[in-house]
């Protein structure tokens, strides 16, 4: 027995089998196997957060000194003052844009009012290709509660979609990118009467950044440089929310007319985003609304 | 193993873990190529287990997969279309892939530099053909759901880009684990004994 149990490939085929168990598990509503990794975030978060700052303090210590090589060969007792100022300017001018920014999600309140709106940072990104769930800090701590059969439209400071929430835990949440395959959204040309159609994630699209565009009708085919927000059909997110614009349109097969999409927002580099969530009133509607179409 | 030794282990073992995986979520345009990016962590698992041996590898494996789940769990779409994130997958994979590398050649052949770059290159060929086809038969069994990759799309787009960014990665990370990791000389001494009991080969590099 105990030499069984030395046995690397019999521990190897027990942990294994053990672990699939525990994703199997991971994957039911309610699972307590989610709240397991709560303790990990103690560990890993501050490093994470150290990590996070001195990598942009190096970046920006960095692009000051590159600024200031120029500077340098004109005038050496100046080139520590310059370079001084221009690292205060490059900050100045980061903070300027991110006052912009946030000054334009303040207008977020006045469009959707039927909705509260979270501000919340990116945590981490993705880790590869399959491992794209993201993560903000911003969860149950602040308010934000996630129904079953509901979800909560993420846009970025521009007001552009980005994705949605699909789990939320106490301090943060896991968000699904509009690239993702299993991310779909009812969208529709911005114009009265605009058709409307399906924008799904997309395997061999996502790389390039781009999503794909189903359920056109030959009647009604969006043109290239069309503007697509959600249509707000089935209730899960709020009209008019801006998607991206048409890149392609692929009319080769009658039956099934695809087109790609180039989303508006920029998710290689989102630092900020704002979680959407509608208020009790909105809440019940939508399950109303969901319960009807399904 | 002296105590100071087992000191330096742990410490070095945390450390790599911890700055490895924050760093590879945290700054996601290192190493980036066509949107596919290096994955330092599953490189530093396949090449502890490689290089220190089934325990050590088993032992970093796991808690770098809790990490990678704690971080970015990957999402699945479940058979009722409800999208959720999969926890566990990450542990169970990283796992895997500290059993294969730490037996990857390493009964008849003593452990080289270059054997440690092949069992990288081959593990990640592994975890990406193996993942896309369980992704193609999962989405043929979860209705609305497509994978329209083909198969030389897999190949150009993400196998083969991920191979040569991973064996990339693997270059430093070896010589951080050989010159600065947890064991004095790079060399893992509990190997040394296996390999007087006739177990195992010992790290030669």
């Amino acid at each position: 027995m105990r030499r069984l149990l030395l046995n690397k490939r019999f521990l190897t085929a027990v942990t294994l089998l053990i672990l699939l168990a525990v994703i199997v598990l991971g994957s039911l509503p309610g699972s307590p196997i989610n709240s397991l990794l709560k303790p990990v975030g103690a560990v890993v978060n501050p490093v994470q957060k150290a990590v996070k700052y001195s990598g942009n303090s190096i970046s920006a210590f960095w692009a000051a000194l590159t600024d200031g090589i120029a500077i340098r060969n004109e005038n050496e007792q100046l080139r520590a003052e310059i370079a001084q100022l221009q690292y205060q300017l490059t900050q100045n001018e980061e903070a300027a844009i991110r006052y912009e920014e946030l000054q334009e999600a303040f207008h977020i309140r006045e469009v959707f009012s039927n909705y509260d709106i979270f501000g919340a940072s990116v945590l981490s990104r993705e880790s590869d290709e399959w491992f794209s769930v993201i993560r903000v800090g911003a969860g149950n701590s602040d308010g934000i509660y996630l129904e079953q059969g509901q979800s909560l439209a993420v846009v970025d400071v521009r007001m552009n979609l980005v994705g949605r929430v699909i789990e939320v835990n106490e301090d943060d949440s896991d968000i699904l990118l509009l690239l993702h395959e299993g991310f779909q959204v009812s969208g529709k040309v911005n114009a009265v009467n605009g058709a409307t159609f399906l924008i799904v994630g997309d395997a061999s699209l996502k790389q390039q950044g781009l999503c794909l565009v189903t359920g056109i009708d030959p009647d009604t085919i969006p043109n290239v440089g069309d503007e697509i927000v959600t249509s707000g059909d089935g209730g899960l997110f709020p009209q008019g929310i801006p998607i991206g614009v048409i890149e392609s349109v692929d009319t080769s097969n009658e039956l099934n007319i695809t087109a790609t999409l180039r989303p508006y927002s920029d998710i290689e580099d989102l630092n900020d985003i704002f979680i959407m969530v509608p208020f009790e009133e909105e809440v019940q509607e939508t399950n109303e609304t969901t319960s009807a179409d399904s | 193993m002296r105590r100071p030794q087992q000191i330096r282990k742990f410490i070095v073992y945390a450390l790599y873990l911890l700055l490895f995986s924050t760093v590879q979520v945290t700054f996601p345009g290192i190493l980036t190529f066509y949107g596919i990016r290096a994955d330092l962590l599953f490189v530093l698992v396949v090449l502890v287990s490689y290089m220190f041996g089934f325990y050590d590898g088993i032992v970093f494996g796991a808690l770098a997969g809790i990490i990678r789940d704690y971080f970015s769990a990957p999402s699945i779409t479940t058979l009722d279309g409800t999208v959720t994130t999969a926890l566990g997958i990450g542990l169970f994979l990283m796992v895997a892939v500290a059993a294969y590398g730490s037996s990857f050649f390493t009964v008849r052949i003593e452990r080289n530099f270059l054997l440690a770059f092949l069992s990288v290159v081959t593990a990640t060929l592994l975890y990406k053909v193996i993942g896309h086809i369980l992704i193609f038969l999962w989405s043929n069994l979860v209705p609305g759901l497509s994978y329209n990759m083909g198969l030389s799309q897999i190949i150009t787009r993400s196998v083969l880009p991920q191979t040569v960014l991973n064996l990339i990665a693997a270059v430093p990370i070896y010589l951080l684990l050989r010159f600065a990791g947890p064991y004095k000389k790079g060399v893992n001494p509990v190997l040394i004994d296996e390999k007087r009991k006739g177990d195992n080969s010992w790290l030669t590099m």
